[in-house]
């Protein structure tokens, strides 16, 4: 199990270099490996994008070379074509007309008019106070989500590494909520945070903490908190799969070695193994940046299009502008900006990858 | 008949300043039937070079010809030839007979039965036809290197390529596999190329070898021409274990000189030697007499002092150091008891000394003691 | 103290230890479970039950019933064939699509492939709200029941365009977990099948596919859940009531029954069975599929 795609990307640069890549000889045995003088194979990040037929300068027989390596993309292309042309066509072709439709102003029925463009929504939602709401709302749930589920995951990960009896059981039953619909967990939450019945407030009251019993999902002050609580239930598991991974890629001898060296359990974690986690973190912290910007199939459920302006969300709001009140230009506007918000996060995470050559 | 010929055979790496020079301007011909070993440490262009010849890896420059016929263009498939990997890399999800099949059915037209006929017969020669209904995955480690020899072998190729094929064994297993290859090699008598960065492989299992080091050919020669006249100092540096000793100095009119240490030169070698201003004296450790007893006497003789003896069992490995001057490796008999601190004294007999060029590492004199056996040999 | 007075009590601060590590993780097992233990037993109440009963608790004599069932049963009923109708194509289609661009673009090697593969792997990240009002306008101009005179497409037009769109957002996250996977497949091997004269399909075909079963289970156990349990394309792309899939229609359920939540609870519980069942069997593929999402 990996720690993520990244962490897959980096075993598969190894695969795919190895055979094409500018490796001078692949010839070391096992026991070799270690001592052989440095290969362009196991530093050279960079070189990875010529995981092709690189071969030589240009005044050595270019046409028999360039037929070698276009014989090889030419292999290819049945395989990636079709996947590649819908991914194309569906992911960038459709961000790319969301742009130009966010630059006309349709609204209503009819089709847009492609004829003028401006960049009027554009200002039209930088003054708009439901939008600096949802905006804000967003950066707090992102925030707050991420850091939370990350905490909870990396305990709960650390605790089933212990070497604990029905290891599995337990992280099944962590990971359950993941399996669930947005939908079906939303429907749950909703019946735990009923204010009379639910779950949550009884507990409160059953340990005589009455005075803490709150409308969670109706009272502005807690709605927001309420959700990430609830979103942190869903994902936290997930948190915990990615750190589990991580934790044990981290050499048994370790532990032992830290052990020797007098460290408590305490500091041998803060000091020796959570240091070493953090490709899972950075892995981990992305796709839930990713799934709080996609929140909006719970917040949906529990409060429809409009979860008033304490709890609204970036997601919730693109879709009421758009399909609620039909102003189609301006929701393609606010969609940008949740796209700029995901390719802010994911931008520079890829690029880091790739300079480091783990792409 | 099929005589494999690299011509000038060249691969770079990568394009402009970022180009790597991978093997450069390698020749050798490899006669019908041979067993070529092609040796060096790794990063040397071996694999590079074989992958070449199977067409996994493009050619820079330079040709590449298996009986006669151009193969630069020629796809793996159309050449001919047949690979044994370091893994094996066998078909996990096939049977044995799948995998020996397997080549069968994509390259050739054969029948069913023509087929099955051949993979019986090569499973039996190879002594795995109880294992041809298991998968590779069932199999120990020396088994599936059988296997993988299998599917090779079971197409009849023109030549064999076998990329350290041994190196995934345990030591015992692999020193019967070697002899098991070469009886197995000179009874097909195919024309085989064998990539290995193990001395001791290329010294006891090819009929030449071919010494690369940074993608330079260093030497072509049969295992005790290479061992014993050494065409430069890597060479002689690379075959032999322990490795042969090399004490660098300047050429002093008839006599070598380093620091602390002066050897005088015969007539002939002086002869060799003049010329170069620096020279490498080279001697291997078995040719290095020890004696504690201070009965040794002559020009070439040293005193020295015994650091650190390793018994090997069958030989001491003695590490010396000559006072005031170098550092040497001697070799002497398992059963000689020698104590590390003692002052010896140790001969380097000059009929058994090596001498290469200072700057060029070229062989300017190599040891007389075996010409005629080798030129016999050579006929 | 002797040794073995240390020994021994050193013995039990480790037990204690462990105690106290099983303790917090059967109180996290109680966290995770809370939410859906709770909907259980409210789905077996009756609404007096429910209003005057804790939700964990068992439903009380008398107030047991299971008539919620059959009505979220009754409501839910089309919208589970319409979900498996159109989940079960979309992921078997979006996995081989994944499959084979992930062999593509990890094991034949060809200059420039990393930056395709870029295309594909920041696939997975984009936001749906982004491409959502393009994908109105697309469907609606193309039209499929309007232009294809079929009646089989015409009655599932908003199913099928909600299929396709699935399985075209589907393929970057299924190619990022085949690619990890067939990178880990012997080079060698792949390259020993070339010697041995097989094309690239042919490879494809007769190594790698067989080879890909245990990571075809994890990307569609993974891509099952992940279009079974969708909302927005459904809420967005569908607007025939007759093509609803089961989210929606568990969505209107909760909306239309705003007090009964014994109702809600049941519904919940069998709009979210397949994947319910489909994970208590297959949590080990669905762990690895999570995993490979990171």
């Amino acid at each position: 199990m990996s720690s993520g795609i990244f962490a897959a990307l980096i075993r598969d640069t190894g695969g795919s270099v190895r055979s094409d890549g500018p490796d001078v000889d692949s010839d070391a045995a096992g026991d070799e490996a270690s001592d052989a003088e440095p290969r362009v194979r196991t530093d050279g990040g960079t070189v990875v994008d010529g995981a092709g037929e690189r071969s030589g300068s240009a005044d050595a027989e270019p046409s028999l070379r360039s037929r070698f390596r276009r014989s090889r993309f030419l292999e290819s292309i049945p395989f990636w074509g079709p996947p590649g042309v819908l991914v194309l066509f569906f992911v960038y072709g459709a961000i790319g007309w969301n742009f130009v439709i966010s630059l006309t102003g349709w609204e209503g029925l009819g089709s847009p008019d492609y004829s003028s463009l401006s960049t009027e929504m554009y200002t039209q939602l930088l003054a708009d106070s439901s939008f600096h709401a949802a905006f804000q709302n967003t950066l707090v749930l992102l925030f707050a989500f991420t850091v939370l589920s990350l905490v909870v995951g990396l305990l709960l990960a650390i605790l089933v590494d212990q070497k604990i009896r029905l290891e599995n059981t337990f992280r099944t039953i962590y990971l359950l909520p993941m399996s669930l619909s947005f939908v079906v967990t939303a429907i749950f939450w909703s019946w735990m945070y009923n204010p009379s019945n639910g779950l949550i407030n009884e507990l409160l009251r059953a340990i005589g903490l009455d005075a803490l019993t709150q409308a969670w999902l109706s009272d502005p002050q807690f709605k927001l908190a309420a959700i990430i609580f609830a979103l942190m239930w869903q994902f936290s598991g997930y948190c915990m799969v990615v750190y589990l991974a991580g934790l044990r890629a981290i050499p048994e001898s370790q532990y032992e070695a830290a052990r020797i060296d007098g460290a408590s359990t305490t500091r041998l974690y803060w000091r020796v193994i959570i240091p070493q986690l953090r490709a899972s973190t950075m892995s981990a912290a992305v796709v839930l940046v990713v799934f709080a910007l996609k929140a909006f199939d719970f917040l949906f459920v529990l409060f429809g299009v409009n979860p008033g302006q304490s709890a609204d969300i970036l997601s919730v709001m693109m879709y009421r502008v758009a399909f609620d009140r039909v102003q189609w230009a301006y929701g393609s506007a606010v969609a940008m900006v949740l796209f700029a918000m995901a390719l802010g996060v994911i931008g520079p995470y890829l690029y880091l990858q790739y300079r480091r050559g783990e792409l | 008949m099929a005589q494999l010929e690299l011509d000038s055979v060249t691969k770079r790496f990568g394009e402009g300043d970022e180009s790597v020079l991978a093997v450069d301007d390698v020749n050798v011909d490899i006669a019908d039937g041979e067993f070529l070993v092609l040796v060096g440490p790794s990063g040397c262009g071996k694999s590079t070079t074989l992958r070449m010849v199977a067409g996994l890896e493009s050619i820079t420059d330079g040709e590449i010809r298996l009986g006669g016929d151009r193969m630069n263009e020629k796809r793996p498939a159309e050449r001919d030839i047949a690979m044994v990997f370091q893994s094996y890399a066998l078909y996990p999800h096939m049977t044995v007979r799948q995998n020996m099949r397997f080549g069968l059915e994509e390259s050739t037209d054969l029948d069913d039965d023509e087929m099955d006929e051949r993979v019986e017969d090569t499973a039996e020669l190879l002594d795995i036809t109880e294992l041809l209904d298991r998968k590779p995955g069932a199999l120990s480690g020396g088994q599936q290197q059988r296997v993988a020899l299998g599917r090779a072998i079971v197409r009849e190729p023109a030549a064999f390529l076998m990329d350290e094929p041994l190196s995934n064994l345990d030591a015992k297993l692999r020193s019967q596999m070697r002899t098991e290859l070469q009886q197995l090699q000179d009874d097909l008598d195919t024309t085989t190329v064998y990539v290995t960065h193990d001395q001791t492989e290329a010294m006891t299992m090819g009929d030449r070898i071919a010494i690369l080091d940074a993608g330079e050919l260093q030497q072509v020669a049969t295992p005790l021409e290479a061992y014993h006249r050494p065409a430069n100092r890597f060479v002689a540096g690379f075959i032999g274990e322990p490795s042969m000793n090399f004490v660098e100095g300047a050429v002093d009119g008839d006599a070598l000189t380093a620091d602390g240490f002066r050897y005088p030169l015969g007539e002939s070698v002086a002869a060799a030697v003049d010329g170069s201003a620096n020279a490498t004296l080279g001697i291997r450790p078995e040719d290095i007499t020890v004696d504690g007893s201070g009965s040794l006497e002559g020009d070439h003789t040293f005193d020295a002092t015994v650091d650190v003896v390793e018994p090997m069992g069958d030989e001491n490995v003695v590490h010396l150091s000559i006072d005031g001057g170098p550092q040497l490796i001697a070799t002497v008999d398992g059963l000689r008891r020698i104590e590390s601190g003692t002052a010896v004294t140790v001969e380097i007999p000059e009929e058994a000394i090596h001498v290469f060029d200072g700057s060029s590492g070229e062989a300017l004199h190599n040891r007389s003691l075996d010409d005629a056996e080798l030129d016999d040999r050579r006929v | 103290m002797s040794a073995a007075d240390r020994a021994r009590s050193a013995a039990t601060g480790l037990d204690r230890s462990r105690v106290a590590l099983y303790l917090v993780l059967l109180a996290m097992v109680a966290f995770y479970l809370a939410p859906l233990e709770s909907g259980l037993m409210t789905a077996f109440k009756t609404p007096e039950g429910f209003r005057t009963t804790t939700p964990f608790a068992l439903p009380p004599i008398g107030e047991f019933t299971v008539s919620a069932w059959g009505m979220a049963f009754e409501r839910l009923s089309s919208g589970l064939l319409n979900s498996a109708m159109m989940a079960v194509p979309a992921t078997v289609l979006s996995a081989l699509f994944g499959s084979l661009a992930a062999y593509g673009l990890t094991n034949l090697s060809w200059r420039g492939q990393i930056g395709v593969l870029m295309l594909f792997v920041a696939g997975v990240f984009i936001p749906y709200q982004a491409v959502l009002v393009p994908l109105t306008q697309f469907w609606s101009f193309v039209d499929l029941g309007g232009r294809i005179p079929l009646a089989f497409v015409d009655e599932y037009q908003g199913l099928i365009n909600l299929g396709i769109t699935h399985v075209a957002y589907g393929i970057p996250i299924c190619t990022v977990l085949f690619r990890s996977y067939y990178a880990t497949i012997d080079e060698d091997m792949l390259e020993a099948a070339r010697l041995d004269g097989a094309s690239a399909a042919t490879i494809y075909r007769r190594i790698v596919l067989p080879l890909s079963v245990p990571i075809f289970a994890v990307t569609l156990i993974y891509q099952f859940t992940q279009i079974w349990n969708d909302l927005l394309f459904a809420i967005v792309l569908v607007s025939d009531p007759s093509n609803q899939v089961v989210t929606v229609a568990l969505n209107q359920l909760q909306g239309s029954f705003v007090q009964q939540f014994n109702l809600q609870m049941a519904g919940a519980f069998v709009a979210a069975l397949p994947t319910l069942v489909v994970y208590v069997l297959f949590g080990e593929q669905f762990a690895k599929g999570v995993a490979g999402e990171t």
